[in-house]
């Protein structure tokens, strides 16, 4: 009997010598520098701004510099991008008119925009998507048909769609550059002999 | 489901009449951890069996791969198990590299391995908070979440996505470190590590805490391996078995690290506490791994260059990946097409259900919660 008497205390005592050793903690906590910040109004930024260019946002297209090579429709594992690009009777020329992207369904993988070429689709770091209906969450970019991009030799020289393309680039370099193992490896061992 | 061979009678000396009791847990219960559902037979508090309900989760991952191909499916191997995403994006990428032979560079392995084992700390974060919180603990989850946060801040800098990271590519990783990464990195580990012995402080051997984990639920080694519990759960037995170790791949043989294991420090081995106290023990093993790879790793490339439509010769392969939750095991078929004909997915969770039937027999229906919370069950992974 006295013996459970004492072991009854001495769980008592241990208890709550443990509680005041992890309360001193989280008092410590009183003098730290907060971690948490006041979404979404109270912070000293838009969170936007504050993300890393890698970031997979909300897609969005540059029109002005989409060749229309439908690379991103075919990575697409759910087919949320739809693109029709016809030639023109005409001037045989490749013509844009249907580019939509299903926000809803997309998983934002970045798939697409590591295939695109140019970098005309490409993430943002915009993540706010919420609305009432289902057919507003399908972003449609073209509104009239236009001429799909055509790469020129050398430098873009038009000062309209240079600075775009330049944007479309700085997202491309964001990638990792996929490199030829053989012939990698063939050079390392060259330059080491 | 069918609870048919599990009834029970219940007999009482005193010539009371009892009934069994049929409860359910689940599917939306808070402490499941996921869309999980236990069929609870109880005399009173006492449980005679815990039969749990699996596949409210099932999105049938397998057989999307035959539709996606082998690249398409790549970010849905994060759903596979979304806590901890980044080592199954790795077991998909090692099973069609194996099954098409192509090599990987040496900074993307080194690349993998780094952001593997962060995705292992966030992952052990969230486990030993949720479990602390389960038992009834509400201040050390913002402590290990908030931890957790930095990390996948990190990620985020890496990839770009906090959880769903879709970061590996057949033949290496989608981004190089971005500039600045490896100091990032080191900051975040050395004010980090401190804060596990803090956090063992507040929460780990307070004796309340204690009390309510030892000596539930333990397991022996010779059923952990018949039930075949894999990862820190029969780590957790202290059976030493690690796939990084014992089976090893990427640059794993390189690296110099412990396989912590149970010790049976406050009661039975294989005990609930042992099972918690791995994955603190890991947590410091996964920071030592980081800090090694940031030193050594070289410059050069970090994708190989894979065709569009990867082809893959006729023939199978398998790869097992230490996932956080343990053995994680990829299997895939190729029938020479750009789809794959089959792929089997085999995760840690999934084995450690079958456990639970076992050990709830005679507990209590509150150490259930304590008892799945060990096992560190994530719902979709069970089902995938």
């Amino acid at each position: 009997m006295a013996s459970s008497i004492g072991q009854y205390l001495k769980h008592a005592k241990d208890a709550a010598a443990t509680i005041f050793e992890g309360m001193s903690v989280t008092m410590s906590h009183f003098v730290r520098k907060p971690y948490t910040i006041q979404y979404p109004d109270r912070t000293a930024v838009r969170v936007q701004d504050t993300l890393p260019l890698r970031y997979r946002g909300i897609l969005e297209v540059d029109l002005e510099i989409c060749t229309g090579c439908l690379a991103c429709e075919r990575a697409c594992p759910i087919d949320c991008i739809v693109i029709d690009a016809p030639k023109d009777k005409v001037t045989r020329a490749m013509l844009l008119s249907r580019f939509d992207i299903d926000i809803a369904k997309c998983m934002y993988c970045g798939l697409c925009s590591e295939v695109c070429p140019t970098g005309s689709i490409h993430h943002t770091t915009e993540f706010e998507g919420a609305d009432y209906s289902l057919e507003s969450m399908i972003r449609r970019f073209v509104k009239d048909p236009v001429l799909a991009y055509k790469a020129k030799k050398g430098e873009e020289t038009d000062p309209l769609i240079a600075p775009i393309l330049d944007r479309g680039m700085e997202f491309l370099a964001e990638w990792a550059e996929p490199v030829d193992m053989k012939k990698y490896k063939k050079d390392q061992e060259e330059a080491a002999s | 489901m069918s609870l048919a061979g599990y009834e029970f009678e219940v007999q009482r000396d005193d010539g009371l009449a009892t009934e069994e009791m049929t409860l359910n847990m689940g599917p939306q219960h808070p402490s499941t951890h996921g869309v999980l559902r236990f069929v609870v037979k109880a005399d009173g508090e006492i449980m005679r069996t815990a039969l749990p309900d699996i596949g409210y989760l099932h999105r049938s991952i397998e057989k999307i791969s035959e539709k996606v191909g082998y690249h398409g499916f790549m970010p849905y191997t994060d759903r596979v198990d979304y806590v901890s995403a980044m080592q199954c994006n790795q077991g998909w990428a090692m099973v069609c590299e194996r099954a098409a032979g192509i090599e990987v560079p040496r900074r993307g392995e080194f690349c993998r391995v780094i952001a593997c084992e962060l995705g292992r700390i966030a992952s052990h974060l969230l486990s030993v908070g949720t479990m602390v919180m389960d038992i009834g603990g509400m201040t050390p989850f913002t402590h290990a979440i908030r931890e957790r946060e930095k990390v996948n801040n990190l990620l985020e800098d890496l990839c770009g996505a906090r959880l769903t990271f879709n970061y590996m590519r057949i033949g290496g990783v989608a981004w190089d470190l971005p500039p600045g990464y490896t100091e990032q990195v080191t900051a975040f580990l050395d004010q980090f590590e401190p804060l596990i012995d803090e956090y063992n402080d507040l929460i780990s051997y307070n004796k309340i805490y204690v009390e309510r984990l030892a000596n539930v639920a333990a397991v022996s080694k010779e059923e952990a391996i018949n039930y075949n519990l894999v990862g820190p759960n029969l780590r957790g037995c202290g059976f030493q078995y690690d796939v990084r170790r014992d089976e090893p791949y990427s640059i794993y043989p390189e690296l110099d690290f412990e396989v912590p294991v149970g010790t049976g420090e406050v009661g039975t081995l294989g005990d609930c506490f042992d099972r918690y106290m791995v994955r603190i023990k890991e947590l410091k093993e996964s920071c030592k791994i980081v800090r090694q790879c940031l030193e050594m790793i070289p410059d050069g490339p970090v994708l190989a260059r894979v065709a569009k439509k990867l082809k893959p010769p006729v023939g199978d392969a398998h790869v097992r990946v230490e996932a956080s939750r343990g053995d994680m095991g990829w299997y895939v078929v190729s029938d020479g097409s750009e789809f794959p004909y089959r792929t089997k997915i085999r995760t840690g969770s999934f084995s450690a259900m079958s456990i639970v039937d076992k050990l709830s027999r005679g507990l209590m229906i509150a150490d259930l919660i304590a008892l799945i919370a060990s096992l560190d069950v994530v719902a979709p992974e069970v089902d995938r």
